[in-house]
């Protein structure tokens, strides 16, 4: 029997349990990768089911279908153009009436759809009854009452899935009415689109066009520029007869029939204690216990995942390092030999004594926070600070990653709205010290010049971050920013979906960083090898040496350290012969290195994700900057200190 | 009396009147309607509508964001974007 294989497509708000369905359905046959040229993120999966084989896409949790985000621009154009066989449109049971906006938007795609009622254990708790029979009558469209993190419903969800796709059961999706004299114009506008050929279907192109969306427009002024003018005509004429702006009056008036959905299906009867759930919000936000909360529970994860890393890492370094003489044994120690162990395995060891020990758990909890609700407790205690530098309390979580390693740091910054956002908050992570760089500073000048030294690097750096995030604010232009962030309850985090999230970002981080690493590490093992580290690190003296005040050997750690930066520590051990530092470098040469190791280059595993997310030309700009910053913010504390 | 949303005291309800942005086409990116077109949409399609309740729950401490009640969610607000809001309250 031939199997029938068909698209089925996720959307819904975010918040909504979309991903534990997603979960749920596809299991370990997922792909994580990007929606093609664009920075967001695409999971994809396939199931099979009785004879069918499903792919399933999950789009971007999203609340409306505009050009605010590229998110929503991805979702609607995916729908309207890949065309899945079907759209699973997941709610958010005790949000009934934000999410029928959503839906009723969805609705008016045209597109065969069913509805996934989740999370209706939660709307129970908090007083919620929905009559689900009701809502399928009302939306014209099967409604079937899930529990993802259960799995309750989902074989049902699928079942049902099918037979709309078969066409076993006729659907006929509710269409949403706007007042009459939107209508009209809606109208009028749709039967100018239905004479031309367009991708979406001709009455949301008109409501598109009336609610004044930038691409729609675009998209039909180049096929009929007449039909464009004659709507902002129709929308003009709407904004008099209403005085609010076209799109607000659309907007309030789906609202009005969500509303009007919501009040029919739903029973509320408000539970008389407050949940656990909500004191703990009460608590997390609240203005003068929020914060030590906050703090604590900040410290506490890293120092766990340091203890953790330190231990695993240590570990796994001395055994993956007790294969050097089997590898000797095989391919000699010759050139071969060497260019093979220490050029390829040293840069996988370098990568994997990296990525499990520190950068797993630290995924980890990040999704285990963000399923919890947490990271939006943070980004609001820390929002009015982030505006400082020029950001909005999200970025507060990149950044806060970045501390731990700036390569999830730098990929966190996904979570900002805009593409202007996300460069500003990575250019601020990449100069963010990470626990590499944090070994430096601990480990040289700590040890060596005194703890109070120590702190006032990370004093500086933090200044420094503080006025560059300022004024990059300022030089890169577009809209400024704003928190507009949903808190969704506070819930007991679905562990294998945050397993899976981990695991599908621990190998798109290895796909992603080893082969810079490798190559970089091949590349340094040449140099060594053709015995140019020596000229190099002269070549570099009149910087290191006469700018900066440092021995030139230090030349060479430091390129040593873009491959990790906590190389710059080891290699001046091995090339001074010892660690006792105080013997060979004076406290402001310590203190100057540090300096410039801290701030100089974002390290190869972050110059791969800063080129996966942002272009090379973008990664150049900000590589060749701090390189310069360092060099010159180093120089001026030599002189200084030299005082 | 018409007050902005930033203006509420904790555990205050208003209905929105309208949200506030620059008039005036340009500017902003791709000929957008002003700067802050974009946010007024999101607030909109997160449901502050204008005839929409809204309750003010709690203020971050520092001109910090708003924390409200809409349409049964629960939503921070950053105080810019807040005091965009206006709203009209029964004092």
């Amino acid at each position: 029997m031939t199997k029938n294989r068909f698209t089925v497509a996720l959307a819904g708000n975010a918040n909504v349990g979309k991903s534990v369905i997603f979960n749920q359905l596809t299991g370990l046959h997922q792909h994580i990768g990007n929606w093609p040229g664009k920075t967001v993120e695409k999971a994809e999966g396939t199931l099979h089911f009785e004879d069918y084989s499903i792919d399933i896409v999950d789009l971007p949790g999203i609340y409306s279908l505009t050009t605010f985000s590229l998110e929503e621009l991805i979702s609607r154009e995916y729908i309207a153009v890949e065309r899945p066989d079907l759209v699973i449109n997941i709610v958010d049971a005790s949000l009934l009436e934000r999410n029928m906006f959503f839906t009723l938007q969805l609705l008016e795609l045209e597109t065969p759809m069913i509805l996934a009622l989740n999370q209706i254990d939660m709307a129970k708790k908090k007083g919620i009854r929905i009559d689900h029979e009701k809502l399928e009558r009302l939306l014209g469209i099967p409604v079937i009452p899930t529990v993802a993190v259960s799995g309750s419903g989902i074989y049902e969800l699928l079942s049902k899935a099918v037979e709309v796709i078969e066409k076993k059961v006729e659907i006929e999706p509710l269409k949403a009415k706007y007042g009459k004299e939107i209508e009209e114009r809606i109208e009028r506008i749709s039967s100018l689109l239905e004479k031309i050929q367009f991708k979406y279907p001709a009455r949301w192109a008109a409501i598109k066009l009336l609610e004044g969306d930038d691409e729609v427009k675009k998209e039909i002024a180049r096929i009929n520029p007449d039909i464009v003018s004659a709507a902002e005509k129709l929308e003009k004429e709407i904004e008099e007869i209403h005085e609010h702006s076209c799109s607000t009056v659309i907007a309030s008036e789906r609202y009005e029939v969500a509303g009007r959905i919501a009040q029919e299906v739903r029973e509320i009867t408000p539970p008389i204690r407050p949940s656990t759930a909500e004191r703990i919000h009460t608590l997390t936000t609240h203005k003068i216990y929020g914060y030590p909360v906050m703090v604590f529970s900040v410290l506490s994860i890293f120092y766990l995942i340091f203890t953790f890393g330190d231990y695993t890492s240590g570990l796994l370094g001395d055994s993956l390092f007790g294969l050097k003489p089997i590898f000797e044994g095989i391919f000699g120690t010759g050139v071969v030999g060497k260019l093979f162990w220490g050029g390829v395995m040293e840069g996988i060891i370098g990568g994997a004594t990296v990525a499990l020990p520190y950068i797993l758990p630290f995924y980890f909890i990040l999704y285990f926070l963000e399923d919890s609700g947490y990271l939006s407790r943070i980004a609001f205690l820390m929002d009015n600070f982030m505006h400082k530098i020029g950001l909005h309390g999200k970025a507060f979580i990149p950044i806060m990653l970045g501390f731990g390693c700036n390569v999830p740091g730098c990929l966190g910054c996904r979570i900002m709205e805009t593409t202007r956002e996300r460069l500003l908050a990575a250019f601020v992570v990449t100069l963010i010290p990470c626990a590499a760089t944090t070994v430096i500073i601990l480990g040289l000048v700590g040890a060596f010049v005194g703890i109070q030294w120590a702190l006032a690097l990370y004093m500086v750096d933090l200044l420094i971050i503080f006025f560059l995030g300022r004024l990059a604010f300022k030089a890169l232009p577009g809209e400024p920013t704003a928190l507009i962030m949903e808190m969704s309850d506070y819930r007991v985090p679905h562990l294998k979906t945050v397993l899976q999230q981990t695991w599908f970002k621990l190998i798109e981080f290895i796909t992603m960083a080893f082969p810079l690493i490798i190559v970089g590490s091949l590349v340094i093992k040449i140099v060594e090898i053709l015995n140019l580290l020596e000229p190099i690190a002269n070549f570099f003296s009149p910087v290191t040496v006469a700018w900066l005040g440092l021995p030139a050997i230090t030349g060479i750690t430091l390129i040593f350290g873009v491959l990790r930066k906590e190389l710059t520590l080891i290699m001046l051990a091995t090339l001074f012969g010892t660690t006792n530092f105080a013997q060979v470098m004076t406290p402001v040469q310590m203190i100057v290195f540090t300096l410039v190791a801290m701030l100089y280059i974002p390290c190869i595993a972050t110059i791969a994700v800063l080129v996966k997310e942002f272009g090379w030309k973008k990664t150049y700009f900000i590589t060749v900057f701090e390189i310069l910053l360092a060099l010159l913010l180093g120089g001026v504390a030599f002189r200084l200190l030299s005082l | 009396m018409e007050l902005r949303l930033s203006d509420l005291r904790d555990g205050e309800t208003g209905v929105v009147i309208s949200i506030g942005i620059s008039r005036g086409r340009g500017r902003g990116a791709a000929g957008r309607a002003g700067r802050g077109w974009g946010f007024r949409k999101r607030l909109e399609d997160m449901g502050l509508t204008p005839g929409t309740r809204v309750t003010v729950v709690r203020s971050a401490p520092l001109n910090g964001p708003v924390e409200v009640h809409v349409r049964d969610s629960r939503l921070a607000i950053g105080r810019g974007m807040a005091e965009r809001i206006l709203v009209e309250v029964k004092r």
